[in-house]
């Protein structure tokens, strides 16, 4: 076996039992994703790409067959380390953004980094994040249900970004956007892999998914297309 | 630093004041309820303690009669307790007063009327431990004595007034001066029944009836009515320790009874109480539930990010706390004029209110109130720790 890469899912079925019987959601998936890939996960809906996101987000875990993530087999790690993996190697971007709405924007951002460090930032840090992303610092102290959508998913990715993770996993991150945030927002994503970040993102949009330098194809729970 | 989960709690409370203060409400109703009542539980038992301890808190140690043998084979009998057996009692009574009595009755002359009554002989030192000398002074001199208060009504006496002692006709009777007249005490559970009694130096009465060193009583007053049994049983192992020749008694039996009493009664009105609080913590545990059913999404997103299960259960436990927290300081101010108003309605004093025993209620009852918010919490902190992720994050 070749040397292990950022990621590689190693015959990953996923099987959801349900009452009206089993159902695959992944069928012996196999894929390797190296670090600083740009790779779009396409496919029609109930193909098997929320199911890999999840997977690939250590959400979930697999059937059978194995995920590596960073070199670990996923399944052999325990959930506190998964969630410390989740914390610090992945940054998850959605499209329902998914800020937390008791917190402020600069909050939003902060919270990776109290969670890492369990302390307050006082490195300017999330800050630092949020006006890379061209978030207005006027509205730092804002709640997320006082922002547009657009605004909304510049502190998702300033939060996703804060704590320096390898992997960015984008969940059909312009799906809520209207076009001209959703191009600004993917001009950011394709600036963060020209930094070296590893971008994952799963899209219906053909026209997003040309940003990628890989697109995988997925159709019932199987690669079609890699 | 403020912690985080907290800084999130508190906001959740504030985005639910209502309801969240209608949960603490509830709170502050079963606080109030238990520590009032514990308070009037505590304030009745003081309040009768006090007024029993007054006359239970002396041990009575009467001779039980002793037959003995002397050298010459003669059997005699004896009623009194001897000075050694005195010196028994004094080393096994530990710090409290040991008082020494001899007593008879007799009868006397005033002026011209004639009377009976009790004489006792009592070390003048020892009156003020347990008698009230309510008007002129205690013995002094020789011959002077104490009268009880219904002597001195019946015969319209003033201190200075002079009794004879000792049958009427008899010749060279005895003349004592009264120095002081005695507070009542009514009917003395400590066996010392001065009402209708004169109370003489031990000396005057030895040098009358004969039987120095020999007490027809002796009494221990006790410093802690608590410690009577422990002091009974010190002078029943020295002084009876070969064979019963003195008995002990006292009304502490009357006391404990009624004591157990008022506690089975507190315990039962503090259970009363506490179904107050079972009824608010289920109002805490409905709010909490509530709270984690209208965050899952949130909770997912916690938990997705990378937020530990921990963190999570910590953030609903907070919840809880800060209900708990607003509940108990409330319920512990309030418990503070409630319970102030209900035992001075019930009782019919606050004498005892401020004391540590009472005021004892009010952090206990806050702290039960704390917890009992917090023990609610758990099950839905833990509901929520345990989310998956991603059937969290799908919640609408």
């Amino acid at each position: 076996m070749s040397e292990i890469p950022l990621i590689r899912l190693a015959d990953v079925s996923k099987i959801y039992h349900l009452e009206s019987g089993d159902f695959t959601a992944l069928d012996h998936v196999s894929l390797d994703i190296e670090e600083g890939e740009f790779v779009a996960i396409m496919g029609p809906s109930g193909s098997g790409k929320s199911t890999m996101m999840n997977q690939l987000g250590i959400l979930d875990v697999p059937t059978s067959g194995n995920l590596y993530m960073n070199g670990k087999d996923v399944a052999k790690m325990s959930n506190l380390e998964r969630t410390h993996m989740r914390r610090d190697i992945i940054g998850y971007i959605f499209q329902k953004f998914y800020l937390i709405p008791l917190l402020s924007a600069y909050e939003n951002v902060e919270y990776p980094l109290i969670l890492k460090y369990k302390k307050r930032d006082e490195t300017g840090k999330a800050a630092a994040e949020l006006r890379a992303v061209g978030f207005d610092e006027a509205l730092a102290a804002h709640r997320p249900s006082q922002l547009s959508g657009g605004q909304q998913q510049r502190v998702a990715i300033a939060r996703a970004l804060v704590n320096d993770p390898k992997i960015l996993l984008c969940d059909e991150p312009t799906g809520n956007l209207d076009r001209k945030t959703g191009l600004q927002i993917m001009d950011i994503l394709c600036g963060l892999h020209s930094e070296g970040k590893t971008v994952i993102l799963v899209t219906h949009d053909q026209k997003i998914a040309e940003y990628a330098h890989r697109t995988v194809q997925l159709e019932d729970g199987r690669i079609v297309e890699a | 630093m403020k912690d985080i989960f907290f800084d999130l709690s508190v906001r959740s409370v504030k985005l639910n004041f209502l309801r969240s203060l209608l949960a603490s409400i509830g709170i502050v109703i079963g606080v109030v309820a238990i520590s009032s009542m514990g308070m009037l539980g505590t304030n009745m038992q003081l309040s009768v303690k006090d007024q029993l301890s007054s006359n239970v808190n002396t041990v009575m140690i009467t001779s039980d009669t002793v037959r003995t043998t002397n050298s010459a084979g003669v059997t005699s009998s004896s009623t009194g307790i001897d000075k050694s057996q005195l010196n028994d009692i004094k080393s096994s009574a530990g710090p409290n007063d040991v008082v020494p009595l001899h007593r008879t009755s007799t009868q006397f002359t005033i002026g011209s009327t004639d009377g009976r009554g009790g004489i006792y002989g009592i070390d003048p030192t020892d009156v003020p431990k347990f008698l009230t000398v309510e008007e002129g002074d205690n013995i002094r001199g020789v011959n002077d004595v104490l009268v009880g208060p219904t002597i001195a009504s019946n015969f319209n006496l003033a201190v200075g007034t002079r009794i004879k002692i000792g049958q009427p006709g008899t010749a060279n009777r005895p003349s004592v001066r009264v120095s002081g007249i005695l507070a009542a005490r009514g009917f003395a559970s400590d066996g010392v029944n001065t009402d209708n009694a004169i109370v003489a130096a031990d000396t005057w009465y030895t040098s009358q009836y004969g039987n120095k060193d020999i007490y027809d009583q002796v009494n221990v007053i006790v410093k802690n009515v608590d410690t009577i049994g422990d002091v009974e049983a010190a002078i029943d192992k020295k002084v009876n320790r070969n064979s019963q020749v003195v008995r002990i008694s006292d009304a502490s039996s009357r006391l404990t009874s009624i004591t157990q009493t008022l506690g089975t009664i507190t315990t039962f009105i503090l259970a009363i109480g506490g179904i107050s609080l079972v009824v608010a913590a289920v109002s805490i545990f409905n709010v909490m539930m509530m709270s984690v059913n209208e965050r899952i999404q949130e909770i997912g997103i916690l938990l997705s990010i990378g937020t530990e299960k921990g963190e999570v259960r910590r953030m609903f436990l907070y919840e809880a706390m800060i209900l708990g927290l607003i509940g108990a300081a409330v319920g512990g101010m309030m418990t503070l004029v409630i319970g102030y108003s209900v035992v001075n309605a019930m009782i019919g004093s606050t004498a005892y209110f401020f004391l540590p025993e009472s005021l004892i209620f009010v952090p206990e009852g806050m702290i039960i109130g704390m917890v009992v918010c917090v023990l609610s919490g758990l099950y839905p902190a833990w509901r929520a720790s345990n989310m998956d992720p991603i059937d969290a994050l799908r919640s609408d």
